[in-house]
């Protein structure tokens, strides 16, 4: 019996490891002792935008394509051409922008601090650090989230309109059932500056859990180049989860009573 | 994330009549300068009639007598006050006891040596030191003050007193030689980037990479990066200097170069501090298993194994040291009390 506990309870203690982890994190920003390090933070956000907004935003684009194309085929099978545009306000906005930028977070981003970090813990670099007395929670770790915070904003901004652009292509340009006055009249019904603030929200969330994540995992790596590997491995695993629930949460909570259109009935 | 220990504050953890304990201390410290145990009174030595020698310590726990035999505990007296000591350390990972009642001493401005048999726990001495470790239980005292009790922003600011050379030089891998090294002086100093520069290029060319200062981490040799290491150590001109294996994967003719640049710096830097009249004189401390290392560079050797020190004194008596262990250790030769086990 105590041997069925042991799984749950090392569950248990990870996840509160975790969250402690986390709250020093958030500290560290909050309280703006980061700011000490804000060239560091410039520069973590400078690597963000060259290595990672390309990459977001082509996936983001293919995905508002085929949102593009199933919803301009749905429609037209059902009769309603005109109402494609519904498909890429709400599959755009609410859901597939949100959850694969999460995915590319998880992967490109999210990784790479794991690595990053962890290969940093285990070549002593780290050590290094805190024996030059530098708190390498705070140099390494809240730099990491403030740059996000300062940059990702930005890219998701121009994820949204990456999706929506796509999508615009698909309906309009390439299938035409929909003139392009008719996709946008639907299109805007569809939608509002709170959605996408939400969807912001959202987005938010899930780059926010993926950077401590991956500032954690990287932090607390051992078990030398193997141990980093496994650590990686695991971090993309609880990503890819808290992407998903973030993505369900954020649904339910901001268009799950009240889906925010005009849908009569 | 190691959780500090509950020790209680002020007062000694050293049993009476351990070494470094308060009957030990008189007989067996660094001599009249030797800071006294945290708790303790030196003005309330005992003066005794008969010739008595403190008690020897039992072995820990889980060990026999045996496997502690040639453990003879002499502290032979250096005649400085202590830099860092060490008081009835223990500390483990898991099952492993890596140190088992540690007493040790590093005096000040002089170059000691921790020396001892591969895996037993010296690295994790020097990780004790400046607090990226603590121990389960015991006190670690650098300059009279208990590392462990130390919150955190008094820690950092201990941190800034010691250098630290890593077994592969730890540098920073996202910037070059001189970034590296330049780094310490950009986040503690004021300095200017033209002061920062002359500091940073007089300690590169002490260690001969003056040429290198462009290069990336991951374009140097293994002996380039320990002397940036050593190098970028320097640069906040640290009262206590520390060294984890510096001769780890060096040629012979390296190992002696690097340890002949280890005795320069610190004659240099003995000479500083006594013309600035500094508060402490700087201590080196070279953790190795080389032999030949430890008689070219140390002023004062501590040997341990099983996790406590076997013996410690100056360089010259311990070379000369009558303990077969010692005698075994520092001669390398294969015959003796240590083994493959």
């Amino acid at each position: 019996m105590n041997d069925l506990l042991l799984t749950p309870r090392g569950w248990i203690e990870a996840w509160g490891q975790i969250v402690r982890f986390a709250a020093r994190m958030i500290a560290e920003v909050a309280s703006l002792r980061v700011m000490r390090f804000f060239g560091e933070a410039l520069r973590q956000a400078g690597i963000l935008i060259v290595s990672s907004t390309l990459v977001i935003w082509g996936l983001v684009f293919i995905i508002g394509l085929e949102c593009g194309i199933e919803g301009a085929y749905f429609t037209y099978g059902e009769g309603t051409p005109a109402y494609s545009g519904v498909f890429a306000a709400w599959c755009d906005l609410r859901e597939l922008v949100p959850l694969v930028f999460g995915y590319m977070m998880a992967a490109k981003v999210g990784t790479g601090i794991v690595a990053e970090i962890g290969s940093m813990r285990i070549s002593d670099e780290i050590d290094a650090l805190e024996v030059m007395g530098i708190s390498a929670m705070r140099f390494l770790c809240a730099t990491r989230l403030l740059a996000a915070l300062i940059v990702l904003p930005f890219v998701y901004l121009c994820s949204i309109a990456a999706g929506f652009f796509a999508s615009y292509l698909a309906v309009v340009q390439q299938i035409g059932y929909v003139s392009s006055g008719g996709f946008f009249l639907i299109f805007w019904q569809f939608q509002n500056p709170p959605d996408v603030l939400y969807s912001l929200i959202k987005a938010m969330a899930m780059a926010i859990v993926i950077v401590i994540v991956g500032c954690y995992y990287g932090y607390t790596a051992s078990g030398g180049p193997v141990g980093v590997g496994t650590a990686t491995a695991k971090s993309m695993v609880l990503n890819l989860v808290s992407v998903h629930l973030i993505g369900m949460l954020g649904t339910q909570l901001f268009w799950g009573a009240n889906p925010r259109a005009p849908i009569g009935g | 994330m190691d959780q500090r220990p509950a020790a209680p504050q002020g007062q000694s953890p050293v049993p009476p009549g351990a070494p470094g304990g308060p009957a030990a201390h008189a007989g067996h410290m660094s001599g009249e300068h030797a800071t006294p145990p945290a708790g303790g009174n030196p003005t309330t030595s005992r003066v005794s009639v008969i010739s008595e020698s403190a008690p020897r310590p039992g072995p820990p726990q889980d060990a026999s007598a045996e496997e502690y035999r040639w453990h003879s505990y002499a502290m032979r007296p250096a005649g400085q006050p202590d830099a860092v000591r060490f008081i009835d350390i223990h500390k483990s990972f898991g099952r492993t006891h890596v140190l088992r009642g540690l007493n040790m001493a590093l005096p000040e401005g002089m170059v000691s040596m921790i020396l001892g048999p591969s895996g037993t726990g010296k690295s994790v001495c020097i990780k004790h030191m400046v607090g990226l470790l603590y121990p389960d239980s015991g006190d670690i005292l650098v300059h009279g003050r208990s590392v462990p009790d130390m919150p955190d922003s008094e820690l950092f600011e201990m941190r800034k007193r010691f250098g630290l050379l890593f077994q592969d030089g730890a540098l920073f891998g996202s910037m070059n030689l001189y970034d590296n090294v330049a780094f310490p002086l950009r986040q503690h100093t004021e300095k200017g980037e033209d002061e920062i520069e002359e500091i940073v290029m007089r300690r590169l060319t002490e260690v001969g990479l003056a040429d290198a200062r462009w290069k990336m981490p991951n374009e140097l040799s293994g002996g380039m990066r320990k002397r940036a290491g050593f190098a970028r150590a320097l640069v906040l001109e640290p009262d206590i200097l520390l060294f984890d294996e510096p001769d780890s994967g060096l040629d012979p003719v390296r190992t002696a170069l690097l340890g002949e640049l280890i005795l320069r710096i610190h004659r240099e830097m003995m000479e500083e501090a006594k013309r600035k009249r500094r508060e402490h004189l700087p201590t080196f401390c070279v953790v190795t298993h080389d032999i030949m290392s430890a008689r070219r560079v140390a002023d004062y050797i501590n040997v341990l194994w099983k996790g406590r020190i076997v013996e410690a004194g100056p360089a010259d008596e311990m070379l000369s040291s009558d303990n077969p262990f010692i005698r075994q250790f520092l001669s390398g030769e294969s015959h003796g009390p240590l083994t493959m086990d």
